[in-house]
């Protein structure tokens, strides 16, 4: 019972984990550039909730369009002042650019927020089920539909429209993309602004069980490079599989030990997935960039 | 016939190196040209400089229009194909997403030029829902020829549509030039067999070293011309 307890609370918390390495993996695809600002999108999105909280009295679902459209917008922001004018410099200037920009929502945040965590508004509500002896809250629930339906929703915008073709073929082949007509610049600011709104979201649903801090990110932009390590550097699946599984190695370890020793042994997991799997899980999805 | 494509000293390079000096050339609208040189004749380069991969200066004009500054994916909306050199087809995405992405915004007219595409290259549509990494080489050339068509081009531009494959599956290919050429689209077909090009090509120029040191009908062409471009001299 105690592990399937454990199951439930390590599903919720990776399916907001998957949320942020799909983001991270999206623009890494696009641009073949790592986005160490993705952290603190996340926590910006967080921010972004509770500051919303109390002009919109109303339960964090509510919050959730909101908070994906204003964080798009940010994402937005992001590509035109760090990666576009940049993308034709060596590698490192847009691994330096995005880790500025992180610096600088952190410090943001400090200023606007304080130090001290924040906790979002509810999903849906606070209260606890009890579903075959095990105590579920809704939240925990309403984080994993939320992040279910929307990494469905971006599946099938990749799957099966024109702009996910699009989007696909940027990642694959951008100079072969733009050869096929192509409005790649275009397809890398979309890239951004789904990235940055997956971050949103994944702020909203974290920041109500976990809360929230200006430093926040750093841990989760460490969780997402971990996730993509596993699942595989560049595919999207392998990312969410990834997210799962650190979460639910997290809260498994955890549970026995303690959360720094849970830290130590993941990243420990993850040197050795580098020394003995390098490709990780889906590394032919990364040889083929499927 | 009106003049589609017209070029008028045209300069392009990577770095320091100048790999295209001062081409001249115009090509008629559903006009055939094949464009011969040994390696690192500029064969290449002059085919991404009229899609504006590579920076190139110089007077361009398509269809009567200015294609100066004008984006790759602009010069694409215009009608120029491109299907380039070791086919680059979308490895990750399936035979029919290959042909979708590049065809029109209406999803009715690209179901349309799919199925056109199908019936001009029966393979690939017993294979449309396939990664296009798991094709052959042929399969995978002619999925590059398909894509370039999904745009409705009025000019293709071919770079080495032979490289790596075997002679059969050449001649299939060369035989799917023909019958794009013969429904009426212009073909700009950069190719180091000559003997294959020629096969399908009435007119020719001859590019050494980036500058254009022939142009006219293959007939008027001497072997020497053609044995001088390839060999020097």
């Amino acid at each position: 019972m105690a592990a399937l307890q454990l199951l439930v609370n390590g599903v919720a918390l990776g399916a907001a984990y998957a949320l942020v390495a799909l983001g991270f993996v999206l623009v890494l695809n696009a641009t073949s550039a790592v986005n160490f600002a993705q952290g603190d999108l996340v926590m910006a999105g967080g921010l972004l909730a509770v500051a919303l909280a109390p002009l919109i009295p109303l339960p964090g679902i509510v919050l959730l369009p909101v908070v994906l459209v204003l964080m798009a917008v940010l994402g937005l922001l992001l590509a035109l002042a760090a990666y576009l004018p940049l993308r034709r410099r060596p590698p490192v200037s847009v691994f330096i650019s995005t880790i500025a920009v992180g610096i600088i929502l952190q410090n943001g945040a400090a200023i606007l927020f304080g130090p001290e965590p924040r906790a979002a508004p509810p999903l849906f509500g606070d209260d606890t089920l009890r579903i075959a002896g095990l105590a579920v809250p809704e939240q925990s629930l309403a984080i994993v539909a939320v992040a279910a339906l929307l990494i469905g929703a971006q599946q099938w915008v990749f799957a099966r429209t024109q702009l996910g073709r699009r989007l696909r073929a940027t990642a694959q082949d951008p100079e072969m993309a733009r050869a096929c007509g192509v409005p790649v610049t275009a397809m890398i600011l979309v890239t951004f602004a789904i990235g940055a709104a997956c971050a949103g979201a994944a702020g909203l649903l974290l920041a109500n069980r976990y809360f929230v801090t200006p430093t926040a990110g750093g841990d989760l932009i460490l969780k997402a490079y971990i996730a993509v390590t596993v699942g595989g550097w560049g595919s999207v699946p392998g990312a969410v599989v990834g997210a799962l599984l650190i979460a639910l190695f997290e809260i498994g370890v955890s549970s026995v030990l303690s959360y720094p020793m849970a830290l130590g042994a993941l990243y420990l997991t993850l040197l050795a997935i580098l020394v003995f799997r390098p490709q990780g899980l889906f590394g032919e999805a990364v040889r083929r960039r499927g | 016939m009106t003049m589609l494509l017209s070029v008028d000293g045209l300069t392009a390079g990577y770095g320091g190196a100048r790999a295209l000096d001062g081409v001249s050339l115009g090509i008629e609208a559903g006009e055939t040209v094949a464009l011969l040189g040994a390696n690192g004749a500029g064969k290449s380069t002059l085919l991404k400089a009229l899609l504006g991969l590579v920076p190139a200066r110089g007077a361009l004009r398509f269809d009567g229009a200015d294609l100066g500054g004008l984006a790759t994916e602009a010069r694409v909306r215009r009608g120029i194909g491109y299907v380039p050199e070791g086919r680059r087809v979308f490895p990750g995405m399936s035979v029919r997403d290959n042909l979708e992405v590049a065809g029109l915004p209406a999803a009715r007219d690209r179901a349309r030029d799919v199925e056109r595409v199908f019936a001009l290259f029966p393979d690939l549509a017993a294979k449309s829902g396939e990664h296009a990494w798991r094709l052959s080489g042929g399969q995978q050339q002619m999925l590059s020829l398909g894509r370039a068509l999904m745009g409705r081009p009025r000019l293709l531009l071919l770079d080495e549509p032979s490289l790596g494959l075997s002679p059969k599956l050449a001649d299939e290919v060369f035989a799917a030039i023909g019958r794009i050429a013969a429904a009426g689209t212009a073909v700009l077909l950069a190719e180091q067999s000559a003997v294959r090009a020629l096969r399908v090509a009435p007119r020719a120029i001859l590019l050494r070293l980036g500058r254009v040191v022939g142009d006219g009908p293959v007939a008027s062409l001497s072997e020497e011309a053609l044995r001088d471009v390839f060999f020097g001299g």
